[in-house]
């Protein structure tokens, strides 16, 4: 029914399957439509969330998806600047996770402010000296880079490339994507770092406190590798994952090794440098606020065994992984190290955003607990399904997977 | 955001962060109003069709966009960096000066795997030959590879008479069981006159200048392409796992889209006529 807009030489399933395929996704979406709904028009009092617990699941995600989504600056940052023509294997898919990650981190963050309405203010009055709004205004530029980056993706269908001014218009985006490339890098770079920073920044949670350089306290540094660390992981797992379910070979088993090498190169310098960082805290950051840091372990769930899980299993581990030769050739041991990294850099996003807020800081205060609420939860379900939706149309009607044909013809 | 606004100030962090916002802001603008403006001039200057080619040709495997060198045995193995197009090739008039009288002698037409291959006409790698007419008009029609693969078409778009076709852009338009075409021009030059199927030639240009016809091949090179194209035609339509099996040494039957399996005929005729 749709086979003219599929791009000629690779297969699809056909139209009720994949109708099929999207009707669940289709409901979840409904589902967070209402719940969003609710937010708007009633408040935040539909959360679980309040003036002590102002970080919920909401910013614990979008921190995550925001990391993950890394994997599309950084690969755009290899192939167009460093010039590693391999990853255009993967560069189209990477910038539609991309895409889909930041606009539906911004998307959540619009309802997460309260008043919608008022979320110019951040712009029209901007706090120069905050990390918040260093952020508002990077992920909304990048955002913007993103849909320009995707539009010659779009404008490459099969059907919109036989409009000549379409063609004509993608040809010429295209030949600027290097610059694209550089300035969503350097935005990127200072977004994801000053989401760390605003952590770091925090001098009243000892727990998240650090110190730094210059301006920027260490975790701002800190999220920028451990994004641009996993960013690659994310790109090969959703490409296996992409592969997997659809049943087709997308990209050569040297993508995938390449991805893991820098993975595991980027992540090996994450764990040094967490762990340093973890060092000095606990020995000289924390002890001078006047508390003792490993106090902050004492309080169940989040006991040490956190620390070891995030820099030991869910951080060296996959980096060993990703850096031996041998593991490298095997698919199975690659989707696991890219699973742990990515687990990993979700808990680092959760130990930073839900523990700091948890655990007291002054020796009265209770330990904090905090559960979202059913329309927390099915508004982050809602940018599941809004990932899985547009992707699924991405990879249905565009060419994510430059190789596929070859790969499907061989 | 800017001066005059609540809150702003003339301090080194207004002035540094707003600065690279804006820096940052007005290179984007900038640079997609830049792609804008030659995406403008590209279309006032009918570029499209041009582009259009070197963008499929981009999206063709490498096994596909093998040098006509390779296919004469002239080099051991070569793909074709410019796009068909032996009139940019440095390389080509080399391999072409370095040919001795025997090599590629062969002048006569002959019938290759049951297509023929005339010595009257010059051949385009997108399944279209080229022959000079009478008072300088060329005529261009589908070879027999092409004319067999379409079968008889279900449907023709054939262009004006008086508009005009490049190179490797669009020639016509063709439809043969819910899979459309395009077949590449072979040669620059205004449409004088349209033909069809039944006619056994498709269009009449008048070239705009002397041809150059160098991009195409001779009836020499067209008898062993052919061959390689068979042999194309048979892998993408071979059982997968099986690969090219021996042809049985019949002739092709008339319309050989409708022998390639119903899901597999989108993509045979694309990779057939380079349409990607």
């Amino acid at each position: 029914m749709d086979n003219s807009f599929i791009s000629r030489g690779i297969r699809r399933c056909s139209t009720p399957k994949f109708l099929a395929w999207l009707a669940p996704w289709a409901v979840l979406l409904g589902l967070g439509v209402f719940a969003i709904g609710l937010c708007l028009i009633k408040g935040l009092n539909q959360t679980n969330m309040d003036n002590r617990f102002a970080f919920g699941l909401w910013i614990f995600l979008d921190l995550t998806v925001i990391a993950l989504g890394a994997g599309a600056f950084f690969t755009g940052f290899l192939l167009y600047i460093l010039r590693r023509e391999e990853l255009r294997a993967v560069i189209n898919s990477a910038v539609v996770i991309g895409f889909i990650c930041y606009s539906g981190a911004v998307l959540i963050l619009a309802v997460d402010v309260g008043q919608p309405l008022r979320a110019w203010f951040t712009f029209w009055h901007p706090n120069v000296h905050s990390m918040l709004t260093e952020v508002t205004f990077c992920i909304t530029c990048y955002l913007g880079i993103l849909a320009i980056e995707y539009a010659p993706i779009v404008l490459k269908n099969r059907q919109l490339r036989d409009v000549p001014s379409f063609l004509l218009f993608e040809h010429q985006l295209h030949k600027v994507m290097p610059l694209f490339a550089a300035v969503g890098t350097f935005l990127s770079f200072f977004h994801q770092g000053s989401l760390g920073g605003l952590y770091g920044v925090l001098q009243g949670r000892p727990f998240a406190f650090r110190d730094g350089f210059a301006i920027w306290p260490s975790t701002f540094f800190l999220f920028i590798l451990s994004a641009i660390a996993t960013g690659p992981a994310f790109v090969l797992l959703t490409t296996w994952m992409v592969s997997k379910i659809s049943g087709k070979q997308l990209v050569r088993h040297s993508v995938f090794a390449l991805l893991a090498q820098i993975s595991g190169w980027l992540l090996i310098a994450y764990v040094g440098l967490k762990s340093l960082d973890t060092l000095v805290w606990l020995n000289v950051t924390a002890p001078r606020s006047g508390v003792s840091a490993i106090r902050f372990y004492g309080w169940q769930p989040f006991a040490s065994w956190m620390l070891v899980v995030e820099i030991v299993v869910l951080g060296l581990l996959p980096a060993l992984i990703f850096l031996s030769p041998s593991r490298r050739r095997s698919t199975p041991w690659l989707i696991t190290a890219s699973l742990l990294a990515c687990g990993g850099v979700a808990v680092n996003r959760f130990v930073m955003t839900i523990q700091t807020l948890a655990v007291p800081t002054l020796r009265f205060e209770p330990f904090m607990l905090y559960f979202p609420s059913w329309q927390e939860i099915a508004a982050f379900v809602f940018v599941i399904a809004y990932g899985v939706i547009l992707y699924s149309l991405s990879f249905r009607y565009l060419t994510l997977f430059p190789q596929e044909r070859e790969l499907q013809q061989q | 955001m800017f001066p005059g606004i609540y809150d702003f100030h003339w301090d080194a962090g207004h002035i540094i962060f707003l600065g690279i916002f804006y820096t940052v802001l007005v290179i984007v603008v900038s640079t997609i109003a830049i792609a804008m403006r030659r995406a403008i001039l590209d279309f006032r200057g009918e570029r499209a069709e041009a582009l259009r080619w070197h963008a499929d040709f981009e999206d063709l495997p490498d096994r596909w966009r093998r040098c006509r060198h390779e296919l004469t045995g002239e080099v051991a193995s070569r793909v074709c960096p410019n796009a068909f197009d032996c009139r940019h090739c440095t390389e080509h008039p080399k391999f072409v000066a370095a040919r001795t009288p025997s090599t590629l002698a062969a002048t006569h037409g002959a019938v290759v795997a049951g297509f023929a291959v005339p010595a009257d006409r010059l051949y385009h790698r997108g399944h279209t030959w080229v022959r000079q007419d009478d008072y300088g008009v060329l005529t261009i029609g589908l070879d027999d590879f092409g004319a067999h693969l379409l079968g008889t078409p279900d449907e023709i778009r054939l262009p004006r008479i008086g508009s005009h076709v490049v190179t490797n852009g669009t020639g016509w338009r063709a439809k043969k069981n819910g899979v459309a075409v395009r077949i590449l021009a072979p040669i620059d030059g205004e449409v004088v006159d349209v033909g069809g199927p039944d006619k056994g030639w498709y269009l009449k240009v008048r070239p705009d200048n002397p041809p150059d016809t160098r991009h195409l091949l001779t009836v020499t090179e067209a008898k062993l392409w052919m061959l390689r194209e068979l042999e194309r035609l048979q892998t993408s339509v071979a059982t997968e796992g099986v690969g090219a099996a021996l042809a049985d040494g019949g002739l092709p039957v008339e319309n050989l889209s409708e022998a390639i399996p119903a899901d597999r005929r989108d993509a045979v005729m694309g990779m057939m006529f380079l349409n990607a």
